[in-house]
């Protein structure tokens, strides 16, 4: 393995994917955040923690310019984090993954990570826009969130494992484990203790918008690695004689 | 005369290494976008920085589109 190009391959195509992320997220979800913490500062009003005078709007306008001029930097950070995950993950699965090239095994690999540690996590722990969340309860909801992501990829990883001793008509039988062992774990795990106080229209439409950013950096992570790693092959090592 | 030959051959190891600090990569990442309320910061500006939340912000937007808990 070239050590060099493989890092450098990993951490360009996280980089990317976290832009390209980063960037579908200012364009279909800032809408959504701007609309809840709206409703945030009408909360704030009503209830007297806050005034709305100037002054409060020229604070307001100015973090808001920082969190959102974050979303795209915070994306590229995010990208080469989850992207240098995945790169060890491929680097470490590839000979077994199906496909007869690296970008078919990679976008495997991407769909498989998208599901176990993305859509399943989020169906029990769904995204909230702000207005939504208790601040006292962010611990716990973090250690609930970050659990159940490691609990169902590591029994993704260990039903995997299971399968590639299994023979190819017995394969089903780890995805059938898989499932049985996600679902229990689904229906044990604590509900998010934080009531939805946000009309629902808003949240049901920024969780869509979340889900579709969030998809489109697996969809770009796969794409992005596997492209680079078919073009650079970095598995492959040349020695010349003479 | 000489002769050239030149072999490909495909090796699997991958570098510990190099695994380890994609590792460290990894957490590192997603601490500052996920976790972080103050903590980096304080390293240098001590208690002022779970205050200013100056990575907690600039990370804010992105926290709540990928589904972290934020506040």
């Amino acid at each position: 393995m070239k050590t060099a190009i493989f890092l450098f391959i990993v951490l360009v195509s996280g980089a990317l994917a976290g832009f390209i992320h980063g960037t579908v997220n200012f364009t279909i979800v800032e809408p959504y955040l701007d609309q809840a913490i709206g409703i945030e500062n009408q909360n704030l009003f009503e209830s007297g923690e806050d005034q709305d005078t100037p002054q409060f709007w020229v604070e307001y306008e100015g973090y808001r310019v920082w969190q959102k001029s974050g979303q795209i930097l915070a994306g590229v950070i995010l990208g080469i984090s989850i992207g240098s995950l995945f790169g060890i993950v491929f680097a470490l699965s590839r000979n077994t993954l199906p496909g007869n090239n690296d970008l078919k095994k990679a976008i495997t690999l991407s769909g498989i990570m998208w599901f176990t540690l993305y859509i399943i996590p989020f169906l029990k722990y769904p995204a909230n826009p702000p207005t939504v969340g208790d601040g006292e309860t962010v611990v716990l909801r973090a250690i609930l969130y970050l659990s159940f992501i490691a609990i169902s990829g590591l029994g993704a990883f260990s039903f995997y494992k299971l399968s590639t001793k299994l023979q190819n008509n017995k394969k089903i039988i780890s995805l059938a484990g898989y499932t049985i062992f996600i679902g229990i774990v689904f229906l044990i795990m604590p509900e998010n203790p934080d009531e939805i106080t946000a009309p629902i229209e808003l949240v049901t439409e920024f969780r869509i918008m979340s889900v579709l950013g969030v998809s489109s950096f697996w969809a770009s992570i796969g794409i992005i690695l596997g492209l680079f790693w078919n073009k650079l092959k970095p598995h492959q090592e040349t020695n010349s004689s003479y | 005369m000489s002769e050239s030959r030149q072999i490909t051959v495909s090796k699997n190891g991958v570098s510990k290494l190099a695994i380890v600090a994609l590792a460290l990569v990894f957490v590192a990442g997603l601490f500052v976008v996920g976790f972080d309320q103050g903590h980096i910061f304080s390293l240098v500006y001590g208690e002022q920085a779970f205050t200013d939340l100056y990575i907690h912000e600039l990370t804010h937007d992105m926290r709540h589109a990928a589904g972290f808990p934020c506040h």
